[in-house]
């Protein structure tokens, strides 16, 4: 199914593919057999949006939650933690990017390791057919 | 100016032209090369030139501005601003990146199979490109005045560094296409990096203590410089709006009230994903995996700078008030010791500092946030215009050079429409409510995007139901309801405080809208096939084979 002026949506990644080869000549090396089927697929997403919901619930629970809490509290802003700072200030000024950093890596490990372990189960090892060969650009 | 500080900035400039010509000598020889640099930059590479688009002159003179101006409350742009990727990559980056398009529209007129959606795209995707642009013009002219430049034989100063910092800016583009503009963002950002390790690392030689400066401030109220009846100047101390009485330094409530704290925040986090110039990188990642990869050195590298920016607001409110008396150039700039422009605070540290040799060197560095961030804009518009609109519609049968024209002359056109626009906004002059003029305007930029942009490509990417009508209204919904709360929170300074940063009320409302409507008009039929596109990750396989085999084949 094409769209008018347009490629065929269920190329789409093909498409990205031979922009990424603009200057190599496939020959044979892009002609592998590897897509992902629905299932995989949808199976995929369902847990990569458990894991994305999941991953923003804690997120919101420490940025809205844990930080305008402790903002708004008298503690926070009247004592003294490390150095001589407000723990308010220290919050906003440095721990808030330490938290986001850590949950960053988190999500991004967990979610890495959902896309191998559920997708590209169908594809063969690969091996390359024939030979590659790298042409210049036309200048 | 003094010869040095011309130096160091013509030296910047020459570098970034370099670049730009090196990465027309290694080819831009289509639109694709041109807005998207062929989609090889690896991630380290990608995360640099993200945090050199997205750092602009509102993050490098206007966090470490408004942090001067209100402390505790400024210190919460800064958080807004980093915490803003993180939806971004739970969300959105790898998806984005699989379905693999050119713009946002293009992204969004493909999801949702629709023609309407990618002109409605278009249309707001160039509206917040022009209030994105406008603030980084408005920067250049601040920069350019404080450092002393040259004028244009009848334009003032600021006129003539608003002129200078967009022609530049666009040349730029117009040279290095999104590829020189990738490597010029990159370099920029480790140049702006570089440029506030050195301040900082001159601020604790000489005895700085950040908890000090804190405590110091504290001791007195919050004060601004207001003008009096007889047309002079006195300090005006700043009234909280969380407690009675004045505000303070350390604390919150100088500028925003309890809502305005959350309408702050959510509308930079949700303004985040909806922003054309930092979205339209994603696409330039050879994959999806990439694209996540990248997102993750994007947090790391944005909260090192803000945690910098803050810091340095801090240290400015502290010394420049101390060392006004003792410096004329400093009391010019100053009503008993406070800044008349906050937006000043990091270029009088830097000159504290680094005399005027330090001076020059936050000043390139201004000038380098607001190129990258301008570079990065300009593409955006040229993508929008020049591939969705041109290459789609005008001319579908347009050359390669024809369709490569086009983006340039969108680029040109985009950088006049700002350069007019920005002309009039001098801070000096225009009064404002907000701590910093810059920051602010940017903020608006991310209302209209968390209102419209975000919602649209998130429930487009996790709701197969959607449609392109549901899609159409909400973004309508979200623009008309932002667009009105910021015009008048512009217009009246005692509007409400969710209307100065109205995505809180219009993100919602643009979401129900498109859930509401999709749920009652037909969605796309073939969603099935967009979702393995999207989700899968065949293409990421496949490119990673190709790297391998390229590097093989080198071998």
């Amino acid at each position: 199914m094409a769209e008018p002026g347009g490629r065929p949506l269920a190329d789409a990644s093909l498409t990205d593919f031979d922009d990424l080869v603009f200057g190599v000549e496939d020959d044979g090396y892009s002609s592998f057999h590897d897509v992902d089927t629905s299932a995989e697929v949808d199976a995929t997403f369902r847990s990569q949006r458990r894991i994305a919901i999941g991953y923003f619930v804690v997120f919101l629970i420490g940025l809205v939650g844990l930080g305008l809490s402790i903002v708004f509290s008298g503690w926070a802003i009247g004592n003294r933690v490390l150095g001589g700072f407000s723990p308010s200030f220290l919050l906003a000024a440095v721990g808030l990017y330490g938290f986001f950093v850590i949950l960053a890596v988190a999500a991004g490990t967990l979610a890495n390791g959902v896309d191998n372990q559920m997708l590209g189960a169908s594809s063969l090892p690969w091996r390359p057919r024939g030979r590659l060969r790298v042409r210049r650009r036309p200048r | 100016m003094n010869a040095p500080s011309l130096g160091i900035i013509l030296a910047a400039l020459a570098l970034s032209l370099g670049i730009g010509l090196l990465a027309r000598l290694r080819g831009t020889r289509s639109a694709v090369d041109f807005q998207l640099a062929g989609r090889q930059f690896g991630v380290l590479m990608n995360a640099c030139a993200i945090c050199g688009d997205y750092v602009s002159a509102a993050s490098f003179l206007g966090v470490a501005a408004a942090v001067y101006a209100a402390g505790f409350d400024g210190a919460w742009y800064a958080a807004g601003f980093a915490a803003g990727f993180v939806p971004v990559l739970l969300f959105v980056a790898t998806p984005l990146r699989r379905f693999g398009e050119r713009s946002i529209p293009d992204f969004l007129g493909r999801r949702y199979r629709s023609e309407r959606v990618r002109f409605a795209a278009v249309l707001i995707v160039e509206l917040i490109i022009l209030v994105y642009l406008i603030p980084q013009a408005v920067a250049g002219g601040i920069a350019w005045e404080l450092l002393g430049g040259a004028s244009i034989p009848g334009i003032s100063t600021y006129a003539s560094g608003i002129v200078l910092t967009t022609t530049a800016t666009a040349t730029l583009v117009v040279i290095g296409g999104m590829r020189g503009t990738t490597w010029n963002q990159a370099v920029q950002f480790a140049l702006l990096m570089a440029i506030l390790l050195w301040l900082t690392a001159v601020l604790v030689t000489s005895g700085f203590s950040y908890a000090d400066a804190i405590d110091r401030i504290d001791e007195t109220a919050l004060t601004t410089p207001v003008e009096t009846a007889g047309g002079g100047e006195e300090l005006s101390e700043v009234t909280s709006r969380l407690e009675d009485g004045p505000a303070y330094f350390g604390r919150p409530g100088a500028r925003y009230g309890a809502v305005g704290h959350f309408a702050l925040l959510f509308t930079l986090v949700a303004g985040t994903a909806g922003l054309p110039h930092v979205m339209n990188r994603f696409f330039t990642s050879p994959s999806g995996r990439a694209a996540r990869q990248t997102t993750v050195w994007v947090l790391v590298f944005v909260g090192l700078f803000y945690t910098l920016a803050v810091m340095l607001g801090t240290a400015a409110r502290d010394r420049i008030s101390a060392e006004a008396a003792d410096n004329p150039w400093l009391a010019e700039l100053t009503v008993d010791g406070v800044l008349r422009v906050p937006e000043h605070a990091l270029l009088a540290l830097g000159r504290l500092y680094g005399g005027e040799t330090g001076l020059s060197v936050v000043t390139t560095g201004a000038m380098l946030a607001i190129l990258s961030t301008i570079g990065g804009l300009l593409l955006a518009a040229s993508a929008s215009w020049g591939h969705d609109v041109y290459e789609r519609h005008i001319n579908p049968r347009a050359s390669r050079t024809e369709a490569l024209r086009a983006g340039q002359l969108a680029v040109i056109v985009m950088a006049a429409i700002s350069l007019v626009a920005s002309l009039p906004l001098d801070p000096g002059r225009v009064p404002s409510s907000s701590p910093s003029l810059v920051a602010s305007l940017v903020t608006m930029a991310f209302a209209l995007a968390g209102s419209t942009l975000t919602p649209a490509i998130i429930l487009g990417i996790w709701w197969k139901r959607t449609t392109a009508t549901g899609v159409v209204a909400g973004m309508a919904a979200g623009a008309t309801l932002s667009g009105a709360g910021l015009l008048w929170a512009l217009i009246d300074s005692g509007a409400p405080e969710l209307l100065q940063t109205p995505a809180v009320v219009a993100g919602p409302v643009a979401s129900a809208v498109m859930v509401g409507v999709s749920l009652v008009s037909r969605p796309v039929d073939d969603v099935e096939a967009i979702w393995v596109t999207m989700h899968g990750s065949a293409g990421d396989r496949q490119a990673e084979r190709l790297a391998r085999a390229t590097l093989e084949a080198a071998q």
